[in-house]
C-alpha cells in the first residue's frame, strides 16, 4: 500500500489525542484520588481526636483522686475498714455517677481486699489496676467473656512507702470499673455521627482486646497502631485508618475508612470524564480527516494533473481557485502545464513542418530520379542506335580505326546505361519503405546460390557454394535477397579465375546479435582499403579485371543499414574476402 | 485523311526514339502501316476525328508534351469506342508506379526501352510481331 498523508495525518491526530486523553485521565484519576483520600484523613485525624478528648476523660481521673483523699474514705481504709463504714459509703455514693449500672466503685487495701463497693456488678478482685499517688491511674481495657471494661484507681496519699516497707498498713485503693456497653445500636449511633461510613475503634495500644462498641475484635495489626500515619490494612475489606493514643491512658483509638469510599469519587471522575474524552478524540480524529481530505485534495489533483499530462492529456489544468498555498501550487502548475502545451505544440508544428518539408525534398528527388531515368536513357539510346547503325548500314565505308571507334561508343553507352539503372535502384532505396517481416535466411541464401549456379557462365574451374544452417532473421524479404544475391554475385565474380572456387555462407551469434557473413577464396582486396569497398562507384579492381559499376556493395550497406545492422569486411590481396552484416533477430 | 490502313499507331516525341522503332520495325516489314503522333494531344486527336480508322496496336510513351501518357491512356481505356484497342506503353521509366498506374488504367503491356540497341531493336520488332500477327483483335 502507498503511504498517504490523507491517512496517515488523521491517524497521527487521533493518536495525539488518545495519548492526551489518557496522560489527562490517569493525572486527573490520581489528582481526585489524591484529593480525596486527604479529604478522608482529615476526618480520620478530626475523629480521632474528637474520641481522644472522649476517653482521656479528665473529671473521672479528678473525681478519683478527689476520692482518695476524701477524709471519711482515708478514715475506713486506715481503719483496715474497721471504722467510719457509714461514712465512707456515704462518700462513695455521693461520687457514684448517674449512670451507675455500669460503673462501680471500690474500696480496697493494699493486698486488693475489697472492704467496700457500690455498683451492682461483680467482676471479681483480679481487675485491680496499679493505682496511681499524686491522681488516679487508667488500667488498661479488660475483657471477661463477653465484658468490656476497664478500671481507675488512686491510693490515699503517703501510704504506699509504709506498705512497702512491710510495716502496718495505713490506708487503702479507691478504684472505679466502668463496664462499656457494647451493642450494635451504640455502634451504629456513633458511625451514624459520621456519616455512617467511618468506623470507630476503641482498645489497649498495647493490643488487644479492641472493640468498635458494637462487639469485641482484635487489635489492628501493630504496624497501624504504632504509626500516626494513616495506614492500610485488611479487615473484611482494605480499610485506611489512623490511630491514636489517648495521653494519659494505655488506650488508643482508632478510626478507619473503607479505601473503596476514598477510590470512588476518582472513579466517579473517570466515569464521567471518560466518554467525554472519547468524545474529544472521536470528534478531533473526524477533523482531522476532513481537514486533511481538504489539505489533500488539492494535492491529489495536481498529482492526477501530472499524471495526466504524462500520459499526453496536454489539455489538462487543475482547479486552483484557493488562495493560499494549495492555490499557488495549483496555478504554478497550471502555468507548467501552459508551457508544456506550448511547447509541445510548438514542436507538433515544427514536426509538420519538417516533415512538408522532408516530403517537399522527397517529392523534388522523386521527379529528379524519374527525369534521370527516363530523360538520361534517351539520349542514351540514340547514341548507342545510331552508331550501331552507323556500323551496321555503313560498314563498307568506315576503316578499321573508325569502326574500333565505334566500339568504344558502344562499349561505353551500354556502360554508361548501365551506371544509370544501378543509380536509379541505390537512389530508390532509400525511399521505398521497408515492408518487414520474418525471413528464413537459409532458404534465402540457397535460392540465390542455385540461381548463381545455372548463371555462372565463363568459368574455368569448379564453384562449390556451401550454405550453412542460418537463423531466421526479421526484415525485408525483397531487400535482403538482393544483399544476399550482390554479395554471393560478387563472390562469384572475384573467384571467376580460381581453379576450385570456395564460397561459404554462415553465421554466428555476437552479443545478442546475428552476424551473417558470405566467404570466398577469392581475388580479395587490399585490408587499407576496407573502407572504400562500400562507397557508391568505388571500385578496388579495374573494370578490365572484374566488371561492375561499384554500387552493388553500396546498396548492400545501405539496406543492412535501414534494416539498423552493420556491414564491413575483411580480407587480404589473393587470399578471398569475408562479407560480414547483422541484422536483428526474428524476435525484435 | 492519312489514317486509312493504320496498323501501327506510335505516340512518340522523340523523333531519335521513333526513328529507331520504324527502323526496327521496318527490318520485319511492319512499318507500312505505321502512323506517328509527336504528342498526347495529337494521339487524342487522331482518335477524335470522326472516321478513325483503328490501329492493330497503340504503341504509347508516357512522357509527352501537353498531354502526357498515362493521361492518353485513361481516355483511350475510358472511351467505349477505343478501350478495345490494345496499348503497350513503351517507355524509358522503370519506376514502379509508373508500371502500376499504367496497368490499373488498363494498359496491355509496359515494355521498357531498353538503351543497349540491339535489345531495343529486338524488343519492338517482337512487340510488332507479335501485336500484329500472333494477336487476334475483337473485329
Amino acid at each position: 500500500m502507498m503511504r498517504s498523508i490523507q491517512r496517515t495525518f488523521p491517524l497521527f491526530v487521533t493518536a495525539l489525542l488518545l495519548a492526551v486523553a489518557i496522560v489527562q485521565l490517569t493525572v486527573g484519576y490520581g489528582e481526585v484520588r489524591r484529593a480525596s483520600r486527604s479529604v478522608g484523613d482529615t476526618r480520620l485525624r478530626f475523629v480521632d481526636s474528637v474520641l481522644v478528648d472522649l476517653f482521656r476523660s479528665g473529671p473521672q481521673r479528678a473525681r478519683i483522686t478527689a476520692l482518695a483523699k476524701d477524709s471519711a474514705v482515708v478514715a475506713f481504709l486506715r481503719s483496715g475498714g474497721q471504722r467510719g463504714r457509714a461514712q465512707a459509703l456515704d462518700a462513695l455514693r455521693r461520687n457514684t455517677l448517674d449512670t451507675a449500672s455500669n460503673v462501680r466503685l471500690e474500696l480496697r487495701d493494699f493486698s486488693g481486699r475489697l472492704l467496700l463497693s457500690t455498683g451492682r456488678f461483680a467482676l471479681g478482685d483480679s481487675v485491680l489496676v496499679s493505682p496511681g499517688t499524686d491522681s488516679a491511674r487508667f488500667g488498661p481495657l479488660q475483657r471477661r467473656d463477653t465484658v468490656l471494661f476497664f478500671g481507675i484507681a488512686a491510693a490515699t496519699g503517703g501510704t504506699e512507702q509504709a506498705a512497702g516497707n512491710g510495716t502496718e498498713l495505713s490506708g487503702g485503693i479507691v478504684q472505679q470499673v466502668a463496664r462499656l456497653q457494647l451493642n450494635d445500636r451504640t455502634r451504629r449511633q456513633l458511625t451514624g455521627l459520621s456519616g455512617g461510613d467511618m468506623a470507630f475503634l476503641f482498645g489497649n495500644a498495647a493490643g488487644d482486646p479492641w472493640t468498635d462498641f458494637g462487639s469485641i475484635l482484635s487489635a489492628p495489626p501493630a504496624n497501624v497502631r504504632n504509626s500516626p500515619r494513616p495506614t492500610r490494612y485488611e479487615r473484611g475489606e482494605t480499610k485506611r485508618a489512623i490511630a491514636m493514643a489517648v495521653p494519659g491512658t494505655p488506650w488508643m483509638v482508632a478510626t478507619e475508612l473503607p479505601s473503596r469510599l476514598i477510590v470512588a469519587p476518582a472513579q466517579g471522575y473517570l466515569l464521567n470524564m471518560a466518554p467525554l474524552a472519547a468524545l474529544i478524540v472521536i470528534f478531533g480524529a473526524l477533523a482531522a480527516w476532513w481537514g486533511s481530505r481538504r489539505l489533500t485534495a488539492p494535492l491529489v489533483g495536481v498529482t492526477r494533473g501530472a499524471e495526466a499530462i504524462a500520459s499526453g492529456d496536454l489539455t489538462h489544468r487543475v482547479p486552483a481557485g484557493r488562495d493560499d498555498e494549495l492555490g499557488r501550487l495549483a496555478r504554478s502548475f497550471n502555468t507548467m502545464a501552459d508551457q508544456v502545451s506550448r511547447s509541445h505544440h510548438h514542436l507538433e508544428t515544427q514536426v509538420a513542418q519538417r516533415t512538408k518539408a522532408l516530403e517537399g525534398t522527397n517529392a523534388e528527388l522523386e521527379s529528379f530520379s524519374y527525369s534521370v531515368s527516363h530523360d538520361l536513357r534517351a539520349p542514351l539510346r540514340a547514341i548507342h542506335g545510331f552508331s550501331r547503325i552507323l556500323l551496321e548500314d555503313h560498314n563498307a565505308k568506315l576503316d578499321p580505326e573508325a569502326q574500333r571507334l565505334l566500339g568504344v561508343i558502344d562499349q561505353n553507352t551500354r556502360r554508361m546505361g548501365q551506371l544509370i539503372d544501378d543509380l536509379l535502384a541505390f537512389s530508390r532505396l532509400g525511399r521505398t519503405d521497408l515492408s518487414t517481416g520474418p525471413v528464413d535466411m537459409k532458404e534465402l541464401a540457397q535460392t540465390v546460390a542455385d540461381e548463381i549456379q545455372r548463371t555462372d557462365n565463363g568459368r574455368q574451374g569448379s564453384l562449390e557454394i556451401r550454405i550453412d544452417p542460418l537463423p531466421p532473421a526479421r526484415g525485408d524479404r525483397g531487400l535482403l535477397r538482393q544483399v544476399m544475391a550482390n554479395l554471393l554475385q560478387n563472390a562469384a565474380k572475384f573467384t571467376r579465375d580460381r581453379p576450385s572456387a570456395r564460397i561459404e555462407v554462415g553465421s554466428r551469434a555476437d552479443s545478442g546479435q546475428t552476424v551473417y557473413f558470405v566467404k570466398d577464396n577469392g581475388a580479395g582486396f587490399d585490408a587499407r582499403y576496407a573502407d572504400k569497398l562500400f562507397g557508391v562507384f568505388q571500385r578496388l579492381h579495374s573494370t578490365e579485371q572484374f566488371d561492375g559499376t561499384g554500387v552493388g556493395l553500396a546498396i548492400v550497406k545501405r539496406i543492412v543499414q535501414r534494416h539498423g545492422g552493420r556491414v564491413w569486411a575483411e580480407g587480404a590481396v589473393n587470399q578471398g574476402a569475408t562479407f560480414f552484416f547483422t541484422l536483428p533477430g526474428e524476435e525484435p | 485523311m492519312q489514317s486509312h490502313g493504320v496498323e501501327i499507331l506510335l505516340v512518340e516525341d522523340n523523333a531519335n526514339d521513333a526513328e529507331l522503332t520504324l527502323r526496327a520495325l521496318k527490318q520485319r516489314n511492319l512499318a507500312n502501316q505505321v502512323f506517328v503522333c509527336h504528342d498526347g494531344a495529337e494521339a487524342l486527336d487522331f482518335f477524335s476525328s470522326g472516321a478513325s480508322p483503328v490501329p492493330k496496336v497503340v504503341l504509347l510513351d508516357l512522357k509527352l508534351p501537353k498531354v502526357d501518357g498515362l493521361e492518353v491512356l485513361r481516355r483511350l481505356k475510358g472511351d467505349a469506342r477505343t478501350k478495345a484497342i490494345p496499348i503497350v506503353v513503351l517507355t524509358s521509366s522503370r519506376e514502379e508506379p509508373d508500371i502500376e498506374r499504367a496497368y490499373e488504367l488498363g494498359a496491355n503491356s509496359y515494355i521498357v526501352k531498353p538503351v543497349d540497341f540491339e535489345a531495343f531493336s529486338r524488343a519492338v520488332s517482337d512487340l510488332g510481331l507479335y501485336w500484329l500477327l500472333v494477336n487476334r483483335p475483337p473485329h
